[in-house]
Formats: structure tokens, sequence, C-alpha cells
């Protein structure tokens, strides 16, 4: 599985969780739009530490760098990861 | 902590579906294409700035008028916008403007000038020196270094010549510290806006309290209306949500006057009280202050923080409601989120990530843990603190936190009860309006409302007191 398409599935899962199952795009905003909130950034924080070995407390963090699956690949990009 | 269930009101509808969860006491004008696009013609923004500037007048009072012709003009040069909200701001924030010229004022302009002057240097130095001791953790330097100011400020004897200048500054700067905040926490970004637009949210012109509303320089750039369609939306959300604003403000008259007036219920100011003068009143009506406090509280809330956030919606910035349906909440987390919206994000930004992102990491319930008490006890305890400095002034640092004993114990138990909440292991969801909404929902409002006993700041009773009235509540008299 490619790296959009495990963070696709994982944000699927976190919606869901949430009772939310509108569809959302690569564009879509989670966290700005309200739909996924702080806590819930918490849970992508860790899975994307987990998964790409991201270590924010050295790269700083701010939910603009995970609102949408666009702007996750975007800072995997810088972090050069895979 | 955490938006365990969405904000959006469309998602609210998708949820719940029927008549009822559809049901808008103010109809949803913003998704009507023919008024949308009538809102984008010059008639339209007129139309609804008139109509926005009548609902000001009514809940606003004085400052309607001025606060409307700058709306106008946020609306007609929507490409000077974010130069206009810092203007607007800092023609709304020094009063000389509206006052004459005095002494006093000139003085208070000038402390004022100060303290801008000092964020501009720290923001500039964290971001010219981002690799130095100080620019790797501005945001803790900075509020340390605000802390020792207060030690400082609290051990100069009252007869000396500084006395009043070294309070006053503090003052002002207090006013400003998580306003700095935001922006010492916007430098890294690629995007980040120069000094002249972040002072632009400091304490902005659609109004704030000491908690940024809606946050810093960052998510203003992020929601702020991209085109004339995003900004016809973005308007009409903003009139919608003064109307909203207004009806809960009627309502939280009519409420008052038949709580305290009709059927005689006390504050639970003047029920705690007369608890402590060893009067107390009958359990059940003591019950009734509680309970009438809470509902009080959360309008009060609802009326300011729908006006602000209407103010700056109706400026182009499409900003998220900072209360939200809280007795809807299922969870004490979600209450905390839904409340106060602003204010769980800035203990959120300035507290809980960084703890979370750089403690524990191993230990993900104790990583978790740590960073809720950093957040929802330590920064919550701070926050009100350094907010209310003239009990500090007035008391003396030692009195002032040995006074501060009922409220640190509010944080201790918020955060219990938060950690609690986002660790308890969750079988299946329970289903049905009574087990799956009714009861949760219930249960954190009494949480909450119990809670309350204790979230008073004021310092004018022990600990003690405050437990006697929750014994009292049970009809237990200690």
């Amino acid at each position: 599985m490619d790296h959009m398409a495990e963070i696709r599935d994982f944000l699927k899962k976190l919606l869901s969780s949430r009772g939310d199952r509108q569809p959302f795009t690569d564009t879509s905003s989670f966290f700005l739009s309200g739909r996924l909130g702080s806590v819930d950034a918490v849970e992508l924080v860790v899975f994307l530490e987990e998964q790409f070995e991201i270590d924010f407390s050295e790269t700083g963090f701010d939910q603009s760098q995970i609102d949408s699956i666009e702007a996750i690949t975007s800072l995997l990009q810088s972090e050069k990861v895979g | 902590m955490s938006v365990a269930a969405p904000v959006t009101p469309e998602q609210f509808v998708s949820q719940d579906g029927g008549r009822l969860a559809n049901f808008r006491l103010i109809p949803r004008i913003d998704t009507y294409p023919r008024v949308v696009a009538f809102a984008q013609t010059a008639a339209g923004k007129i139309v609804l700035l008139a109509l926005f500037g009548l609902g000001l007048a009514y809940s606003r009072g004085q400052t309607w008028w001025a606060l409307t012709l700058w709306l106008v003009l946020t609306t007609f040069l929507p490409d000077r916008r974010r130069m206009l909200v810092t203007i607007g701001t800092l023609f709304f924030t020094i009063p000389v403007f509206f006052l004459g010229f005095t002494h006093r004022q000139l003085y208070i302009v000038v402390l004022l000038g100060s303290v801008l002057v000092l964020g501009a240097t720290l923001f500039w130095s964290a971001a010219h020196w981002p690799r130095s001791w100080y620019g790797r953790r501005p945001v803790f330097f900075f509020l340390s270094g605000f802390a020792v100011l207060i030690l400082f400020a609290s051990s100069i004897p009252e007869t000396t010549r500084y006395y009043h200048l070294v309070w006053d500054f503090t003052a002002i700067l207090s006013l400003y510290i998580w306003f700095i905040a935001y922006s010492l926490l916007d430098r890294k970004a690629p995007d980040c806006d120069p000094f002249g637009l972040q002072l632009g949210t400091y304490l902005p012109f659609w109004g704030s309290t000491n908690t940024p509303l809606p946050k810093g320089a960052a998510y203003l750039r992020r929601i702020e209306a991209r085109d004339a369609g995003q900004l016809a939306v973005t308007q009409l959300k903003g009139l919608k949500l003064l109307v909203w604003s207004i009806l809960i403000s009627l309502f939280a008259h009519l409420f008052a006057q038949c709580v305290h007036g009709y059927l005689r219920i006390p504050t639970f100011a003047q029920a705690l009280s007369l608890s402590v003068s060893r009067t107390p009143l009958p359990w059940y009506t003591c019950w009734a202050s509680l309970i009438a406090g809470f509902f009080e509280i959360i309008m009060d809330f609802s009326v300011w923080g729908h006006r602000f956030v209407a103010c700056c919606r109706m400026a182009g910035f499409n900003a998220l409601r900072n209360t939200y349906r809280p007795l809807s909440s299922r969870t004490v987390a979600e209450f905390f989120n839904r409340f106060y919206y602003y204010y769980k994000e800035l203990l959120v930004d300035v507290f809980f990530y960084p703890t979370f992102l750089r403690y524990f990491k191993r230990n993900g319930k104790l990583r978790l843990v740590a960073a809720i008490f950093a957040a929802a006890c330590f920064g919550n305890a701070f926050y009100h603190f350094v907010r209310d400095l003239g009990f500090i002034q007035k008391l003396g640092l030692v009195r002032a936190l040995v006074g501060y004993q009922v409220f640190v114990f509010y944080c201790v138990a918020l955060a219990t009860a938060i950690s609690i909440s986002r660790l308890r292991h969750r079988g299946p969801t329970p289903t049905g309006f009574i087990r799956g909404k009714l009861w949760p929902s219930f249960s954190v409002g009494v949480f909450y409302c119990l809670l309350d006993i204790f979230g008073s700041t004021e310092r004018n009773y022990p600990l003690t007191e405050h437990f006697r009235f929750l014994a009292h509540l049970f009809n237990v008299n200690l």
C-alpha cells in the first residue's frame, strides 16, 4: 500500500470512529473545518510517527501541516519519507 | 481536549438525520444559491452590512457604528483585508482616538507601545535565530519570563517610585501574552505573516477576551475568504450567528427574570455565601442555584462568543464557533471542547502539543495523560493566575497563591476527568436516544455542574467551604 492510500485509510477510520462518514478528497480540510479535533490530531501524529518515523519535536508542529492528505503528503516529502 | 464529535452544523444534519435534527430556528441562508448570489452583488453587500449593523446596534452598544464602518471597508476592499484588520485593531485598541489625549491616556498608550515593541522584538528574534536557545522554544521562554516579571513586580514595595509603572506594564502585557505566544508559534511557518499583520490579531477589532479569538495569524490566513463566493457564504454565516447571539441574550434575560425574579432562586454566589455564613439554603434550592448558574454561564459564553465570531466572519474570516452545543456532549473531553473552543485550542497549542511531542514517547498512555495535565491543569491554572493580576497586587504573591487553592483543585479534577475520559476503554457505543445520547449528556452536564462549585478564581473562601457546599447538595451537613 502506498503512503497516500495508507493515510487515506487511516483518516477514513478516524472520521468513521467520530461518526463522520462524509466523503473526502485529497484537499479536504480535516482540522480547520472542524471535522476532526485536537485529540484526533494526536492520533494522526502518533500514526505518522510510527509509520513514517517523523519526529515533530524536531520539526515543530502545526495542525495545518496535517490538515489535508495533500498537506500530509507534502510534509512527508519535506521529511523525505519513502 | 478533543472534538470527539464534529463541530460543523452540516455534519450534525448528516449524522442525526430526521426532521427534528434538520429543523433550524434560523434558516440556513448560506446554503440558498439565490441568497448567496445576491450577497455577492454590491446591493446585497449593503443589505447584509445594514442588517448586521442593526444587530450590532442592539448587541454592542456605543461602538456599533465604528465596527460597522470597518466591516464596510473589509467587505469592499477584500485585497486590503488583512492590512485593514491591523489598522482597525490599532484604531479600536488605542482609546485616545475616541477620548482625546490626557496624561493618563498618553501614559497607557506609551505602555501599550512598549508591550507591542517587546512583542515585535521577541517575534523578530525567534525568526532570526531559530537555532538559538531562545529560538527553539520561544513560547516557553516568553511565558517563563512573564512569570519572572510577576515575581519581580510582587517583590517591589508599594512605596517605591516604580511600583505603579511596573505593575501597569505587567497588567498591559498580561492582556497580550497569549496573542504574542500565537505569533511566536507562527514564526516557523513558511507563509508566516510579518509582525504588522500579526498585530491585527492582537485583541482584534471584532472583539476578543485574553484568549485570542479566533487563534492567531496562522489560523486567519487559512480561514480567510478567497473569492466573492466564499465571502458571501462567510458573511451570511456571520449574520446568522449574530442573530443567534441576540436570540440567546433575549432568552438569557427572560431566564434570569424567571429564575431569580419569579421563582426567587438565589444566584450560586449568594447560595455559597449563605453556606459560608452557616445559614444555608435548603439543599434543593442549592441545586437549583447551581443548575441555573450553570445554564447562565453557558448562555453568557454563547452570547459574547457568537458575537465576536459573527463579526470575525463578517470581516471575511470563516472562523468556527466558540461555543457549539455543549449540552449535547457525550464525554467530559468533548464538553471542554464545545464549551470554549478557542480557549481549549490555546491550551492545546501552547501546553498540550509541546508536552505530547517531547515527553514519554514510549508510553502512550502516560504521554497522553502528561499532555492533558500540562494543558487542562497547569496551563489552565497558569492562564487564570496571570490573568487575575489584581489579586497578586492586592494580596501579595504568597496569599494570592494560597487563595488560589480552590481553582487549582478545579484544574486537577478537570484534568483527571479528561484523562479518564480519553483513556477509558470503550465498548460499542450504546444506541438509542436514552442510553446513546440522553444519559451520557446528562452525566457530563452533572459533572460540570458540580465542578463549577470549584470554578471560582475569586479567592473569597477556602476549599473546605466549597466542599461543605458540595456535601450540603446531598443533604450532608459538615
